[in-house]
C-alpha cells in the first residue's frame, strides 16, 4: 500500500475502527467458511420461502380477473339467485353463469365410475382468461350439440378422467342422467382456482346439458356463480368496492359470497401465506442452528485475535473501539453471507416454478421481492447480532498483558453490563421480530419459546455431562480414560457439539414424529372407525330407495343417513361474525358454508355437555346444539343466539345444549344440529354413510360404488379411502416442503458441527502426536476419540429425542388438536443420525492426522 | 473523550511507592511486588534486571499502565494512575508511553507503515501517516514502509515495533527484552538504535533484560529478586551477581 492520505486521520472514531477493521480483513476469509455458510444457508431459506410465497400471492393478485373469470363475483350454494338479485347482477355489465358441484361420471356400460368436478358453464364464458383444448377448437362447438347420431351434448374433460375411466376422446360418458360425448381434453382452464380443484377431475358441460342432466335438485350441493365483467371506465377498484357494499345493503339476507379481482381466491392465498410463514419458522431455525456455528466461529477468531487486540490495547485503543472494529469486521462478513443468502433466495422462484405448477393451479408471478428479501436481511443481521455480541463483549476483558504473559483474557463469565444489554436487546428484537412479523404470533410464540428453552436445556445437557465427566472414577483403561477427559477438559467439543447437533435433531424429530403421527392418524382412523363411503346429494324422496339399495348392495356395512342443509353463520350472541376474532384454530367454523342438519335425537359420536337434548317431538322456538369446544373458544353459552343464513333465509335458534364431538372419528358430525322444527318443509337432501364394522375389501367397496352409481346417478358417491389418499397426497407435499427447511437446519447442524470439530483438532493433534511418542497405537487412539465422539453422539440424540417428541406432542395435541403416540423407529432413526454424525465426522477429520509423523508435529506445536 | 485528570508536575518520570500487586486467586494467588518503591529521573536510562519469576516484567507493565496495582502509588510523567478508568489509562499510555515488546507483536495484516501509524491514528493525528513515514526513516526502514511484516526480517520488525513505539512522541519508552529474539549482532544494532533515539529525544527508557551487557548500556540498573529490590546502582559498577 501505498502512503496514506494525511486527511484519514481526521476520520471520525466510527470511520477509524471501520478503517482498522477492513485492514484485519486483509487477511482473508480463512475461518469464517462455517460462519459464512451457516448466514448463507439459514437466509438462503428464509429469503427463498418468502420469495416464493409471495410469488405466488402476487400470480393470484396479477391474474385476479383471469382466476376469478372477471372482475367480481357472486356465489350462491343450493340456490340460483332470485329474478331480483339477478337483475341487480345484470345492471353492473356482461354476466357469465356457471355452476360447479361434485359429481359421479360413469362409462355408459356401467362398468365404471369415478367423483369428478363438474362445470357447467354459458356461452360467454370465459369472461377473462382463455381455456385451451388439444383441438383449439371453438368452445361452442366443442361443448354444443354433437353431428353424431345420437345428438348428444359435447363434454370437455381433463386428461386424467379419461385415464380413470379408460375412455378416448369421442366416447360418451353418462352424468346424471345424461350421455354426453366428450368432444375434447383441457389443456388449460383459466378460473380453475375460484371453481374447485383436487377431489376429482373436471368435466365441463354447457348449462342445458346440465338443466338436462336431472343433477340440479332442490337442496342439492350445487353452486351457481355470476361473473361480471364490468364496463370499461366503470372498473375502477372503487367501482368494484362501491359495488359489493351496495349489493350487501340492498340484498343483507342473500347469502352470497362476493368476491373481486383484487382478492381472487383469499383461501388459497391465506394458506400459502400460514405455510410460508411457518416454514419461515422452520428456516429461522436452520438460522439459529447456524447462528452456533456464528458464535463458535468468532470466539475461534478473537482467540487468534489475542495479541492483536492486546497490541492495540498497548498503544492505546479503548475497549469500546477494539469492541467496534471486531463488530465491524464481524458485521461485514455477515453481510457476505447474507448476501450470499439473499441471492440463492432470491433466485429460488425462478427455479421453483415448475415444480409448484404441479402443486397449485396458480402461474407465480415470479420475480425479486425486496419486502421479503428484508425481512432475511433483518433475520440474518439479528442472528448475527445475538450469537457474535456475547464473544465480542468479551475483547474488553483481553489485557495488554497477554503480550507478556500466556492467557491475557478470560473466557468464563459474563460480558460487561454494556454488552450484556446490547446482548439481550438483540435477543428481543429476534423474538419480537419473530413474533410480530408472524402470520400467527401464538404459535410464533410458542416456536420462540421452544427456542429459548432448547437452548437453556442444551446448555445445561452440555454442563451436566461435563460434571459428571469430570466427577467419574479414573477407568483403567486408557481409551476410556483419555474420551472422559476430553469430555470435560477446558475447551472440551462438548458444549459446541450438544448445542448444534441437539437443536437440529430436536428440529428433525419433532418435524417427523409430526409428520408421522399425521400419515399414521390418518391411516389408522380409516381401518378402526371411518365410514368407507359418504354419499352425497340424495333427494328427500330418494331416500327410503337408497338405504334399501345400499343394504342390498352392502348386507355387512352399516347404513347412516342424515339429513343435510348449507348454512352460512351470520351472528353468534347478536355479534355479526365479521366482528368475531376467532382464534386461528377455529376460524374455519364461520368462514363460509358450513353444513348443517337437524335431529330428533343425539348423533351418535357426540356427548352432551351442558344442557338438555330437546324432546323428540318437540315444537317450540327454535333450538340448536352447538359443538362444546367450538362454544368456549366463541364464548357461547346456553341460551345464546344463533342466526344462520339457509337457503336465502335467516334461520335463529337459542342454543338448547352443547355437545362434545369426535371430529377424528369421520362420521357424520355437524357444528350445528338444529331441532327437527326450525327446518319443517324446507328443501334438503340427505348425506349417507357406509361403513363396514368388520373392515371390507377394496373388490367390495368397487362393487358397492358401481351398484350405487349405476341405480342412483345423480348421487354423489365419495370413497373415503380415495379422499384420504389425496389428504396423504396434500400432506405429503407439504411435508416435503417442510423437510426441505428441516433439512436446511440439520445442514446448517452439520456444518456447525463440522466447525466445532475442526476447531477441535489442533488439541486432538498434540493430544495424539504425545500419546503416540508413548507408544499409543492409532487403534488406541481411534478407540478413544471413537468414545467420546459416541458418548457425545448418544446424549445428543437422547435430548434431541426427548425435546422434539415434546415438541411434536405439543404441536399435535395443544395446537392441532390431533393424538400423539411416540414412534421408535423416528427415535432410532434419530439417535443413528447423531452417531454416524458425531463419530463419522470425527474420526474422518481425525484419521488422516493420526496417521502424521510425531516429530514435525511437535516441531509446529 | 476520556479526559485525563491533571495532577501537580514533578521533576520524576517515573515514581513508584510502596506498590503491592499479587496475580492470580486462592492456592495459586501469589505475591509479586512486595511494597516496590522507586523513582526514575526524566530523560534517564533504566536496566531491569533479575531471574525468572522475579517480578520484573510484571513491573514493566505497572509502570506502562497494564496492569493496576493492588495498593501503593504509581505516578508516571506526573499522573497518577489511581484516578484513570481503564480508557483514560489507554489514552493517556497512548501519548505518553511507548512500549518495545520481545515478540514485536506488529499487526500482521497491516503494512509497516499502518503499524507505526496506529498510535497516531488512534490519538487523532492529523498527519499520522507522515509522521509514521518520518518514524520509519528514522529507524532505517523509509524503503520497506509498504511490506506486511512476514516480509520483513526480525531485525526489521523490531525496528517497526520500535518506530510504533516512538511515533506518539511519548515521554517513556518501555522495553521488555527488546533483544532476546534476536541473533547477538541484530540486538546489538537495535539496543543502538533505542539509547540513540532516547538521547535525541531525551526520553526515558525503562528496559527489562536477562543480557547483562545491555542493561549495562543504561544509565542505572535496579536488579529485583522476589519482587523487591535486591540491588540498585549506576552505570560502570560491577554487574551483580544474581543478573
Amino acid at each position: 500500500m501505498s502512503d496514506t492520505p494525511a486527511n484519514h486521520s481526521s476520520a471520525t472514531p466510527f470511520g477509524l475502527s471501520v478503517r482498522f477493521a477492513l485492514r484485519e480483513l486483509r487477511g482473508g476469509l480463512s475461518g469464517f467458511y462455517i460462519f459464512l455458510a451457516c448466514l448463507a444457508l439459514g437466509v438462503t431459506a428464509i429469503a427463498g420461502v418468502g420469495s416464493v410465497s409471495r410469488s405466488l400471492s402476487e400470480g393470484i393478485s396479477q391474474g385476479g380477473s383471469t382466476i376469478l373469470g372477471g372482475d367480481i363475483s357472486f356465489e350462491l350454494v343450493h340456490r340460483e339467485a332470485t329474478q331480483e338479485e339477478r337483475a341487480f347482477i345484470d345492471t353492473l355489465g356482461k354476466v357469465s353463469q356457471i355452476n360447479t358441484t361434485r359429481a359421479m361420471a360413469r362409462r355408459d356400460d356401467g362398468s365404471d365410475q369415478t367423483l369428478v368436478e363438474l362445470k357447467a358453464v354459458d356461452g360467454l364464458y370465459p369472461l377473462a382468461g382463455t381455456l385451451t383444448t388439444t383441438s383449439g377448437e371453438e368452445l361452442s362447438g366443442l361443448l354444443g350439440k354433437q353431428s353424431d347420431p345420437d345428438n348428444r351434448w359435447g363434454a370437455l374433460v381433463a386428461p386424467e378422467l379419461l385415464a380413470r375411466l379408460n375412455l378416448s376422446v369421442g366416447d360418451d360418458v353418462q352424468i346424471g342422467n345424461l350421455l354426453v360425448q366428450i368432444t375434447d381434453t383441457i389443456t388449460s382452464e383459466p378460473d380453475r382456482l375460484s371453481t374447485g380443484f383436487g377431489f376429482g377431475p373436471r368435466l365441463m358441460i354447457s348449462e342445458q346439458a346440465l338443466l338436462e342432466s336431472g343433477i340440479i335438485q332442490p337442496g342439492s350441493l350445487m353452486d351457481w356463480v355470476y361473473r361480471v365483467q364490468l364496463p370499461v371506465g366503470q372498473n375502477s377498484d372503487g367501482d368494484l368496492e362501491r359495488i359489493e357494499e351496495l349489493a350487501e345493503e340492498q340484498f343483507p339476507l342473500a347469502g352470497w359470497d362476493i368476491d373481486t379481482r383484487n382478492n381472487a381466491s383469499p383461501g388459497l392465498r391465506r394458506n400459502i401465506e400460514r405455510f410460508a410463514q411457518f416454514l419461515t419458522l422452520v428456516g429461522l431455525t436452520a438460522l439459529i442452528v447456524g447462528g452456533v456455528g456464528v458464535a463458535n466461529a468468532v470466539r475461534a477468531y478473537l482467540d487468534t485475535k489475542q495479541k492483536v487486540i492486546a497490541t492495540f490495547k498497548s498503544v492505546g485503543a479503548s475497549g469500546g473501539f477494539v469492541f467496534r472494529v471486531y463488530l465491524t469486521q464481524i458485521m461485514v462478513l455477515a453481510v457476505i453471507g447474507i448476501a450470499i443468502g439473499l441471492l440463492a433466495g432470491a433466485a429460488i422462484p425462478f427455479f421453483a416454478g415448475g415444480f409448484l405448477r404441479n402443486i397449485l393451479p396458480v402461474d407465480s408471478a415470479v420475480g425479486v421481492y425486496p419486502q421479503e428479501l428484508a425481512l432475511a436481511v433483518l433475520y440474518g443481521i439479528l442472528t448475527t447480532l445475538v450469537f457474535a455480541l456475547w464473544p465480542l463483549g468479551k475483547v474488553q476483558e483481553i489485557s495488554p498483558t497477554a503480550l507478556f504473559r500466556d492467557g491475557g483474557a478470560s473466557s468464563s463469565g459474563l460480558p460487561r453490563l454494556p454488552y450484556l444489554i446490547a446482548f439481550l436487546v438483540a435477543v428481543i428484537a429476534l423474538a419480537a421480530s419473530a413474533i410480530l412479523l408472524s402470520y400467527d404470533p401464538f404459535i410464533a410464540s410458542v416456536f420462540v419459546g421452544a427456542c429459548a428453552a432448547a437452548f437453556v436445556l442444551l446448555r445445561l445437557v452440555a454442563t451436566g455431562i461435563m460434571a459428571i465427566a469430570r466427577r467419574l472414577p479414573r477407568a483403567q483403561s486408557t481409551p476410556w480414560r483419555l474420551a472422559v477427559g476430553n469430555l470435560h477438559r477446558k475447551g472440551a467439543l462438548t458444549p459446541s457439539v450438544v448445542l448444534s447437533l441437539g437443536l437440529g435433531l430436536a428440529l428433525l424429530v419433532s418435524l417427523t414424529l409430526i409428520d408421522a403421527n399425521l400419515r399414521r392418524q390418518l391411516s389408522s382412523t380409516i381401518a378402526d372407525q371411518a365410514p368407507s363411503f359418504f354419499f352425497v346429494d340424495i333427494q328427500n324422496n330418494d331416500l327410503d330407495r337408497f338405504k334399501s339399495a345400499l343394504v342390498e348392495a352392502a348386507p355387512d356395512g352399516d347404513v347412516q343417513s342424515v339429513p343435510m342443509l348449507r348454512g352460512r353463520m351470520i351472528s353468534l350472541a347478536g355479534v355479526p361474525v365479521s366482528e368475531i376474532e376467532a382464534p386461528p384454530g377455529s376460524a374455519w367454523a364461520l368462514n363460509g358454508d358450513r353444513g348443517i342438519t337437524y335431529s330428533a335425537t343425539l348423533p351418535d359420536n357426540s356427548s352432551l355437555v351442558e344442557g338438555e337434548w330437546w324432546p323428540e317431538d318437540y315444537q317450540g322456538k327454535p333450538l340448536v346444539s352447538y359443538d362444546a369446544e367450538l362454544a368456549k373458544e366463541f364464548g357461547l353459552e346456553l341460551g345464546d343466539e344463533v342466526s344462520v343464513n339457509v337457503l336465502g333465509r335467516e334461520i335463529k335458534a337459542e342454543i338448547g345444549n352443547l355437545r362434545e364431538v369426535e371430529w377424528e372419528s369421520l362420521a357424520i358430525n355437524f357444528v350445528l344440529v338444529f331441532s327437527p322444527n326450525t327446518f319443517a318443509g324446507a328443501p334438503h337432501t340427505h348425506l349417507a354413510t357406509l361403513t363396514y364394522p368388520d373392515g371390507s375389501t377394496a373388490d367390495e367397496e368397487f362393487a358397492v360404488l358401481k351398484a350405487m352409481t349405476n341405480t342412483f346417478p345423480a348421487v354423489t358417491s365419495v370413497r373415503v379411502k380415495d379422499a384420504l389418499d389425496q389428504a396423504n397426497e396434500v400432506i405429503g407435499q407439504l411435508a416435503l416442503a417442510v423437510r426441505l427447511a428441516a433439512g436446511i437446519a440439520l445442514v446448517a447442524s452439520i456444518l456447525v458441527l463440522g466447525g466445532a470439530l475442526a476447531a477441535g483438532q489442533r488439541h486432538r493433534v498434540y493430544d495424539a502426536v504425545v500419546l503416540k511418542t508413548l507408544g499409543a497405537t492409532r487403534h488406541k487412539l481411534v478407540q478413544a476419540f471413537g468414545l467420546e465422539y459416541m458418548l457425545l453422539g448418544i446424549v445428543t440424540a437422547v435430548f434431541g429425542m426427548i425435546a422434539g417428541s415434546a415438541a411434536a406432542w405439543f404441536v399435535l395435541e395443544k395446537i392441532m388438536g390431533a393424538d400423539f403416540t411416540f414412534l421408535p423407529s423416528v427415535a432410532a432413526s434419530s439417535l443413528i443420525t447423531a452417531l454416524v454424525l458425531t463419530v463419522g465426522f470425527g474420526l474422518a477429520g481425525t484419521w488422516r492426522l493420526l496417521g502424521q509423523k510425531a516429530a514435525p508435529v511437535l516441531r509446529e506445536l | 473523550m476520556n479526559e485525563i485528570p491533571a495532577t501537580a508536575a514533578t521533576t520524576s518520570a517515573i515514581r513508584l511507592k510502596d506498590v503491592q500487586l499479587s496475580l492470580g486467586s486462592g492456592a495459586a494467588r501469589v505475591h509479586i511486588l512486595k511494597g516496590f518503591s522507586f523513582d526514575v529521573a526524566q530523560g534517564t536510562s533504566l536496566g531491569l534486571i533479575g531471574p525468572s519469576g522475579s517480578g520484573k516484567s510484571t513491573l514493566l507493565m505497572v509502570i506502562g499502565g497494564l496492569e493496576r496495582a493492588d495498593s501503593g502509588l504509581v505516578e508516571i510523567a506526573g499522573q497518577s494512575f489511581d484516578a484513570l478508568s481503564e480508557d483514560q489509562l489507554a489514552t493517556f499510555r497512548g501519548a505518553n508511553i511507548g512500549i518495545v515488546f520481545q515478540s514485536f507483536h506488529l499487526i500482521s495484516n497491516m503494512t509497516a507503515l499502518e503499524n507505526v501509524a496506529v498510535p497516531l491514528e488512534l490519538a487523532g493525528v492529523k498527519d499520522a501517516f507522515a509522521r509514521a513515514r518520518a518514524e520509519l526513516e528514522s529507524v532505517g526502514l523509509g524503503n520497506r514502509a509498504d511490506h506486511y511484516p512476514t516480509e520483513l526480517s526480525g531485525g526489521e520488525q523490531q525496528r517497526v515495533a520500535i518506530a510504533r513505539a516512538l511515533a506518539p512522541r511519548p515521554k517513556i519508552l518501555i522495553a521488555d527484552e527488546p533483544t532476546g529474539n534476536l541473533d547477538a549482532e541484530t540486538g546489538k544494532d537495535i539496543s543502538d538504535l533505542m539509547f540513540r533515539i532516547q538521547k535525541e529525544r531525551g526520553m526515558t527508557l525503562v528496559l527489562v533484560t536477562h543480557d547483562g551487557g545491555l542493561a549495562n548500556a543504561c544509565e542505572r540498573v535496579v536488579a529485583i529478586r522476589s519482587g523487591e529490590i535486591f540491588e540498585d546502582r549506576s552505570a560502570g559498577e560491577a554487574v551483580l551477581q544474581s543478573a
